[in-house]
């Protein structure tokens, strides 16, 4: 198949010719193109396109023809076509050339400054609205599986379960052993000068089981599962799941964030406990193994640091901070409108979001706590 | 008639332990409106995205414009994608970004056009499919028929050799179906296109297939092949007779 195209152009007093040969499509008109563009101006005004040679010509052929109905109007004349063939004719007829398309850009303009602000604005207070109506939603759910526990989706929330909790195991582990690790190491070279270093033990404990245990698992737990649920949520409103489920009566408050937001709550805190054991397991590595300090001085000296208000303090708050991560997560999911890109911010947004709150709940939990046990 | 375009050979496809089809044989020629038929679930699409490189055969060869379809082999692969076109079932339009962005897609990175010659030809195409003046819109602001549409001129915004559409009219009203018959028709007859296309629009198979393959799940292989008026008036196969005369009660 020949795909090659000529075209020659004199330009006369009066009269601009072209010639046009040969196929005209994608692989030639590109070329023509350019040459259009560099024929000198101001062009004459009459525009004399001679198409008799025309072999084959495609919609990208089109483009030439309205190339040069635009350099004729520009001049003030008009193209006159000679020896149309009659399947560039009838090309032309079916792409409604008469009345071409109209110009400008294909790209969504960036609109200005105030309208992205309005944009903002809107969408603000239209999260926070949902947002209103997400939490009360979630919060008659909650309370209506107190009265009748009977409709929680039991296999979902012990799946749940194991997908936040056991499967995160391994790495909760590593890092808080590790953790335990740096910080009786750092804290050590501090200690050792003043000969204090069994108290590298209550560093550790206290530290980890009043504040990092429950953040640190936090903070992996939104990572793993607080993006986890809002890309479910999210991909299930993009392919439409989430309207089959309410058109079938089922409630998505109580089929997919309930059994969400119940799993994250029992297990979590558990997963703390996990935390805080492996981190004093690293302080103790630590402490036995380059301190000097015997395994039953480093444990006596844990335990007698750690009250039992602080463990459950810790605890209490892992499961405050599961709510509000497994809840954002959720609620991410529910504002995904259109596709993919949507999905995406939604599983970013969930992560930050819950960091965030997880954070700033637990500087209030500590000015509280200051005020009722100074 | 011409050399084929596309050749299948022993092609045995399926999932797993799962057979689909056994052992298929059929050339598809040059400028042929190629329609494969067979009921929901026997795998129709699968053979398309067979044809296309997206799933390996377990057995048997495809190939494609003359080149053995092997994804593996990245440079001929990519020759064979220059020719063809795809339109999935669900559109696969990218939902980032608007209709004209999705057809422009090809255009900027595989033409040499450039500026606004890239944007009136991305006019042109959503002309021909019915959706001039959508181009600022987004896929998720569409119903499903104008998605299709909008799929369907991507696929042909580089003029592919052959053009492959995975139920283009399911979904759409009889008058934009009827409409991309008469574009189907048009590219086939003007341009040569080869089109490959699975459907279950009795009308329209009536309307543009030059050739048809029937696929049937049980038999696990093709029960029938030819021109669809020959099929629906000859045939023997009480599929095929059923599928053709939709008469109802017998099960093929």
């Amino acid at each position: 198949m020949n795909n090659t195209a000529d075209l020659d152009i004199s330009i006369g007093s009066d009269a601009l010719s072209l010639t046009l040969r040969g196929a005209l499509n994608l692989q030639s008109v590109p070329g023509i193109l350019d040459r259009l563009a560099l024929v000198p101006r101001p062009l004459p005004k009459r525009i004399r396109a001679d198409l008799g040679g025309v072999t084959r010509m495609d919609d990208c052929g089109a483009l030439v023809i309205m190339e040069l109905r635009r350099m004729a109007e520009a001049s003030g004349g008009k193209l006159e076509m000679e020896r149309t063939p009659d399947h560039v004719r009838e090309l032309l007829d079916f792409l409604r050339l008469d009345s071409p398309p109209e110009p400008g850009p294909i790209r969504r303009a960036r609109p200005d400054i105030l309208t992205r602000f309005g944009e903002k604005t809107m969408h603000v207070v239209d999260q926070a609205a949902s947002h209103v109506s997400f939490v009360g939603e979630t919060t008659t759910t909650l309370a209506s599986l107190l009265v009748r526990p009977g409709r929680l989706r039991l296999g979902d929330t012990i799946s749940y379960m194991q997908r936040v909790g056991v499967d995160a195991l391994p790495i909760v582990g590593l890092i808080s052993f590790l953790l335990g690790l740096i910080m009786a190491f750092m804290s050590a070279v501090q200690l050792q000068q003043f000969g204090a270093n069994i108290y590298v033990a209550s560093l550790v404990a206290l530290a980890m089981v009043r504040e990092l245990g429950p953040i640190m698992t936090a903070i992996i737990v939104a990572g793993r599962s607080g993006s986890a649920f809002a890309a479910e949520i999210g991909t299930m409103k993009v392919s439409e799941e989430v309207d089959a489920l309410i058109t079938m009566g089922f409630k998505p408050a109580m089929f997919l964030v309930a059994p969400k937001v119940i799993a994250s709550v029992l297990v979590v805190p558990l997963l703390t406990v996990f935390s805080n054991l492996f981190a004093i397991a690293g302080g103790l590595v630590i402490g036995v193994g380059t301190l000097n300090l015997t395994l039953n001085a480093y444990m006596a000296q844990t335990m007698s640091t750690l009250s039992i208000f602080d463990i459950n303090w810790g605890i209490f708050k892992s499961a405050v901070f599961a709510l509000l991560i497994s809840t954002v997560g959720c609620f991410k999911g529910y504002r995904v409108r259109g596709g993919a890109a949507s999905v995406g911010q939604a599983t970013t947004s969930a992560v930050v979001t819950s960091i965030f709150l997880v954070i700033l709940t637990d500087s209030v939990l500590a000015v509280i706590l200051r005020y009722w046990r100074p | 008639m011409s050399a084929p375009v596309i050749t299948v050979r022993g092609l045995t496809m399926g999932f797993g332990d799962h057979v689909v089809m056994r052992d298929l044989n059929f050339d598809i020629h040059a400028g042929e409106v190629f329609v494969i038929l067979g009921g929901s679930g026997c795998g129709k699409s699968t053979l398309l995205k067979h044809m296309v490189g997206l799933y390996k055969p377990m057995a048997g060869r495809i190939t494609v414009a003359g080149m053995d379809m092997d994804p593996d082999d990245d440079g001929a692969y990519r020759r064979i994608l220059a020719r063809i076109g795809v339109m999935f079932q669900g559109g696969a339009l990218f939902s980032s970004m608007n209709l004209g962005e999705n057809v422009a897609l090809p255009i900027t990175e595989y033409s040499g056009l450039r500026g606004r010659a890239v944007d009136d030809l991305v006019r042109l195409k959503l002309r021909q499919v019915g959706l001039e003046g959508f181009e600022h819109h987004l896929p998720e602001e569409l119903s499903g028929g104008m998605r299709k549409r909008a799929a369907i001129a991507r696929a042909l915004a580089l003029n592919p050799e052959i053009l492959f559409l995975d139920e283009p009219s399911a979904g759409l009203d009889p008058i934009s179906s009827a409409g991309l018959d008469a574009l189907i028709l048009r590219l086939n007859r003007t341009l040569g296109t080869t089109f490959v296309v699975v459907t279950h629009e009795l009308s329209s198979i009536l309307t543009i297939a030059s050739r048809v393959v029937m696929l049937d799940a049980a038999s696990k292989s093709i029960i029938a092949e030819g021109d669809p008026h020959e099929l629906r008036d000859r045939s023997a196969h009480p599929f095929v007779r059923q599928f053709f005369n939709r008469q109802p009660g017998m099960e093929g």
